[in-house]
């Protein structure tokens, strides 16, 4: 028997994806899950354009992750100059990806992923029962939000970092008003975990092999090695380790590492790398959870990002509440011929970006990978994986699970270049 | 009439500056031309407190126990006001880039954030100046 299913619109992601699927006998021989986005065109928009314009647009790739965008194409311009930034201009960096981070965990686990293990269409049919917990997540998106919008000027594509440094700084008072919140909304984030971790998640092993940055003194987010429990990869080696391609039946590239391996990225993969340089209560967390790492089991993705959301709120709490910041303007910085590469931690997994200029500074090529693309692989092979096991479920309950699989990923499908419509014929 | 961006990380309890009687949160895309007709409207409004809002989280804080809300409408051919949120059609957030001003207001409902809330709807395109003597009126009787 021969069953062709077609699901057009993966709902609760980013973006637009499809997913084509073909059963013969109980066996899977056709499983396609594309981006259905039209093309974006960044790559080529900035091409041409000075270095210093690259992150005011490329940040427009995405509401969610502008700030992730905007740090990647300034550090990798910067990389590409030969300039080293100051460590306070660093450790802003930081603290703009924290806050994206802490608002984007908490709308991902509360907004799109409790819906499905608590049986609600959305979190708004979820309102009168889980006030309490929606309440939770309303109060760390407010406190994402707030740090943004001090660092970035805005609460969506910032304009206040550029190469060299910041067009405007944060007071240190407004830093230690922020580390008084960042007191208070530390509890949420504790019972976010403890929320996720009394979840039940499906048993499942994916066999992709899981990376993330690793820096020997942090828990990596701004630099570092790509890093798997197999191999180290440095950064700037990316066309060495890292290959792209095509598929006729997706607007989005298709990403493996050398050898046609397919690997994961995201909050887990970070926790599997680096889970011994989170901080304390993190840490802890992790115990008290009952969190085995490493974990393969993409399910995991969720209770991960709870994890880290209370290593985030830590370390922005730290940088908030012991950095004196100084007055530093951005140096002046000379054009000149460069190749300059970035790898950047956001909420998603690895976002690179990679530019190479003239002498005069103008950009003359650009390649941004996302970390959706990246994940694209993994996720396509793991529903095929996870398929044979609920063939014999309703067409609904097939479709539900497949999205909550894909849903743990986390992706943005319109960073890569809505969610799922089925076809069904059966013979 | 004074205008205050909702700026700095306390959000909608920021100061405001207006010397206005009534705060009145202003939504629009300054950069889109079928969506910056409200805040246009807004600087012809008298004795009031125009509140710029960049994202709808922000009427979360907002202090007043009556929230006035300006926008345009799609399809709207004359001023309405509409004071029952449930009108608003919202949809399931498929993604993160789908928590509207409809989203929000449902979700403050649905939370329990017992706030009445007046939505001034102004058509996309008009004589802001003609606009706003009629938003000024509907702003009397909310």
């Amino acid at each position: 028997m021969l069953r062709n299913i077609t699901l057009n619109h993966i709902t609760k992601i980013e973006g637009h994806a499809k997913l084509d699927l073909a059963i013969d006998n109980g066996k899977v021989t056709t499983c396609h899950l594309s981006a259905t986005e039209g093309a974006r065109y960044f790559e080529g928009l900035v091409k041409n354009r000075k270095f210093y314009e690259a992150h005011e647009m490329t940040s427009r790739i995405c509401g969610i992750c502008s700030c992730g965008h905007v740090v990647a194409a300034v550090q990798a311009i910067e990389d590409a100059l030969g300039f080293q930034p100051s460590a306070q201009t660093f450790r802003l960096r930081e603290l703009l990806t924290l806050g994206e981070r802490i608002r984007s965990h908490a709308t991902h686990l509360y907004f799109l992923a409790l819906p499905d293990y608590l049986g609600y269409e959305s979190a708004l049919a979820m309102a009168p029962t889980y006030k309490a917990e929606l309440m939770k997540a309303l109060g760390l998106m407010k406190i994402g939000n707030a740090i943004v919008k001090l660092l970035g000027a805005r609460d969506l594509h910032p304009v206040s970092a550029t190469p060299g440094g910041w067009l405007h700084l944060p007071s240190t008072g407004e830093l230690r008003a922020v580390a008084k919140e960042l007191e208070k909304a530390k509890k949420d984030a504790i019972a976010t975990c403890s929320l996720f971790a009394s979840l039940t998640h499906p048993d499942f092993d994916s066999p992709s092999e899981w990376f993330s940055l690793k820096h020997e003194s942090e828990y990596a987010m701004l630099r570092g090695d790509f890093h798997s429990p197999r191999v180290v990869f440095e950064c700037h080696k990316l066309h060495d380790f890292v290959r792209e391609y095509h598929e006729d039946y997706s607007t989005a590239n298709f990403v493996v590492v050398k050898g046609g391996r397919q690997y994961m990225l995201g909050a887990l993969p970070r926790l599997n790398n680096n889970a011994s340089q989170l901080s304390k209560d993190a840490k802890a967390m992790v115990k008290k959870v009952r969190l085995r790492l490493p974990s393969s089991n993409p399910y995991h993705q969720n209770l991960a990002q709870a994890i880290e959301l209370i290593h985030a709120i830590d370390h922005a709490h730290d940088i908030c509440s012991a950095l004196e910041v100084t007055d530093e303007k951005p140096p002046k910085l000379s054009p000149k011929a460069g190749h300059g590469i970035a790898a950047v931690e956001v909420p998603r997994g690895t976002l690179w970006h990679e530019y190479t200029l003239d002498a005069d500074g103008m950009i003359t090529y650009a390649n941004i990978i996302t970390p959706t693309a990246q994940n694209l692989l993994s996720m396509q092979e793991d529903i095929k994986r996870v398929l044979p096991s609920i063939l014999g479920k309703k067409k609904e309950d097939i479709v539900m699970d497949v999205e909550k699989l894909i849903r743990a990923y986390d992706p943005c499908f319109s960073c890569s270049a809505h969610f799922l419509e089925v076809n069904w014929d059966e013979h | 009439m004074s205008t205050e961006s909702v700026a700095g990380w306390q959000g909608c309890q920021a100061p405001f500056r207006g010397q206005g009687s009534r705060r009145i949160y202003v939504f629009g895309n300054e950069h889109l031309a079928e969506d910056f007709l409200a805040r246009k409207v807004a600087e012809h409004l008298g004795d009031v407190t125009i509140v710029n809002c960049r994202s709808p989280d922000e009427l979360l804080d907002a202090p007043d126990e009556t929230i006035i809300i300006l926008d345009v409408v799609k399809g709207a051919d004359k001023v309405i006001i509409l004071d029952d949120v449930t009108q608003l059609r919202t949809r399931s957030p498929v993604s993160m880039h789908d928590f509207d001003l409809g989203y929000f207001l449902n979700l403050m409902k649905g939370l329990g954030m017992e706030k009445k809330i007046y939505i001034i709807g102004i058509p996309q395109a008009g004589d802001p100046k003609v606009i706003a003597e009629e938003v000024g009126r509907c702003i009397k009787k909310a």
